[in-house]
């Protein structure tokens, strides 16, 4: 009787181990699918209570649908007719800029300096120009590749909006159906875990999207009134590089002071950037944070760097701007699953 | 012709559906105010679950997250250890409305007695009712307040009712 009950055992956990292996290859071999649905998702999540709002208008959840890709449509048009030259063309010249005069000069500057005090180290060995253009030419293909390797761009284009559509109209019907096909032992529980997790995290990460739109308009702002070149596609990256705990922050101002002393800019200048960078640090930390995102989701700082290191071995640039909210859902889920099998006695 | 007969069998069947959980809703207390339009929403808004004979919908002490109205079938609501038995609920019949709006453990624990099919509607339903529709919302709220703020009252009386006759004990017991 024991040793059937034993074999049983070894049975169903050679099964699981199967089901497990064969779903991860399964997840591996649909990531990119994955990224693309994942990133649907939390457009749609995102966008949510724009619906909600719309809907309390008086507006069904279809029409207040598609009022909201009216108004991205129309933004988007104005960022592709205003931004977009603006933006291809900083990248383009940001490229050519590497070789030019006043950087190399600089460049020079830089590497006879460092010789002189490190007498072991030659200019050969440093070739600083070199490395940075090789940065920067794969950074610019990184940038583009995010999604662009994975699926063409363009299918990317049309997948994405199209997936934000069905999921942002069709969301609390999947929703309602996914709890249904609870058991009734779990299903209360499903349903006020579900709801806990989106209170604290719906706040979190529509705080984060706000908070990088917030420092990424201010960055750039500042960066145009001290005339910085390419202020547009820093600023932009400021915003986005903000979502990234502690490296993100320092990431946004070291590259607007480098872009500036490759461009000639005096001591002075630099000194400016860096003061309009920390103002606008200042104001995230004591205004924009406060008051946008929630502090519910309260991470210690090394699981933060371990999640980003992790999320940029994955998934790259994507995956560091990921890794912070996929962390606070981790921890999230878990708290509330774990007072959750405190109360129910179903789970004991 | 058969096809129009298996449309309108199919129709009909959806429709008598549709009416019998209509009717279910138009008699519970906290929908009263509601038009049919809101009444049909609602009924989109709702869970609608199945459960077997003896099986468990809640346990005592419990978080419970909302309540639960039978449309067809029976519900033991017990306490305690001994499971005592404290009501039999049946159809259009609904329970444990408090945790709509607190999210206290249950007094008791509801099973089914037979096969049973209800409809639930729950603490996230309702708030997320308050904000994309405030005006069924509300309806809603003002019912279930009144439904309660009548329960304060009986539980008021009764307990002046007790303690008048703690008082007259007392007053026997001195004399």
């Amino acid at each position: 009787m024991n040793k059937d009950t034993s074999i049983a055992r070894f049975f169903k956990l050679v099964v699981l181990i199967l089901i497990l292996a064969v779903s991860g290859w399964l997840l591996v071999s649909i990531s990119s699918t994955i990224t693309i649905l994942i990133i649907a998702a939390l457009i749609a999540y995102i966008l949510d209570p724009v619906a909600s709002y719309f809907e309390y208008r008086g507006l069904s959840r279809t029409q207040a649908t598609i009022v909201i890709f009216l108004l991205i449509a129309v933004i988007v048009a104005i960022f592709m007719s205003f931004l977009l030259p603006l933006v291809v063309h900083e990248i383009k010249s940001i490229e050519q800029n590497l070789g030019s005069g006043a950087s190399s000069a600089f460049f020079s500057k830089m590497e006879t300096w460092i010789t002189d005090q490190i007498p072991f180290i030659t200019k050969e060995n440093l070739a600083l120009q070199e490395h940075l253009k090789d940065l920067v030419q794969n950074l610019s293909n990184s940038f583009f590749s995010i999604v662009g390797s994975m699926v063409s761009l363009i299918t990317t284009m049309v997948i994405i909006p199209f997936a934000v559509f069905f999921l942002l109209k069709d969301g609390p019907h999947m929703k309602k159906g996914l709890i249904s096909m609870m058991p009734n032992r779990y299903f209360e529980l499903v349903l006020s875990l579900l709801y806990k997790t989106d209170q604290q995290l719906g706040g979190y990460l529509r705080g984060q999207f706000f908070d990088a739109v917030i420092i990424g308009l201010l960055s750039t702002t500042a960066l145009w009134i001290l005339q910085v070149p390419y202020f547009i596609l820093i600023g932009l990256f400021a915003g986005l590089a903000n979502m990234i705990p502690y490296v993100g922050p320092a990431a946004g101002a070291i590259t607007a002071i480098l872009v500036v002393a490759f461009n000639g800019g005096g001591g002075q200048q630099i000194a400016f950037v860096a003061i309009a960078f920390a103002i606008v640090q200042l104001l995230d930390n004591v205004l924009v944070q406060p008051l946008v995102v929630a502090k519910s989701v309260d991470l210690h700082p090394l699981i933060i760097i371990f999640a980003v290191i992790i999320g940029g071995q994955f998934f790259g640039i994507l995956g560091m701007l990921l890794a912070v909210p996929v962390a606070g859902m981790i921890k999230v889920l878990s708290r509330e699953l774990y007072s959750s099998v405190k109360h129910y006695s179903t789970l004991q | 012709m058969p096809e129009d007969t298996m449309w309108s069998n199919i129709f009909k069947h959806t429709q008598k559906k549709e009416r019998s959980t209509l009717s279910v809703l138009k008699k519970v207390p906290i929908f009263v105010d509601l038009n049919s339009r809101e009444l049909r929403a609602m009924e989109r808004i709702l869970h609608r679950r199945t459960y077997n004979d003896g099986e468990i919908i809640f346990n005592e002490n419990e978080p419970g997250a909302g309540m639960y109205i039978i449309e067809s079938g029976k519900v033991f609501i017990k306490v305690g250890k001994a499971e005592k038995v404290l009501a039999v609920l049946s159809n259009g019949d609904f329970f444990g409305e408090m945790a709509l709006l607190l999210e206290s453990p249950r007094t008791a624990s509801a099973v089914a007695r037979g096969p049973l099919k209800m409809l639930g509607f729950f603490q996230p339903d309702l708030f997320h009712l308050m904000e994309t529709n405030p005006k069924t919302g509300n309806k809603i709220l003002r019912r279930l307040a009144q439904m309660i703020a009548e329960r304060l009252r009986q539980t008021t009386l009764e307990n002046s009712e007790l303690k008048n006759q703690i008082s007259k004990y007392e007053a026997n017991s001195d004399e």
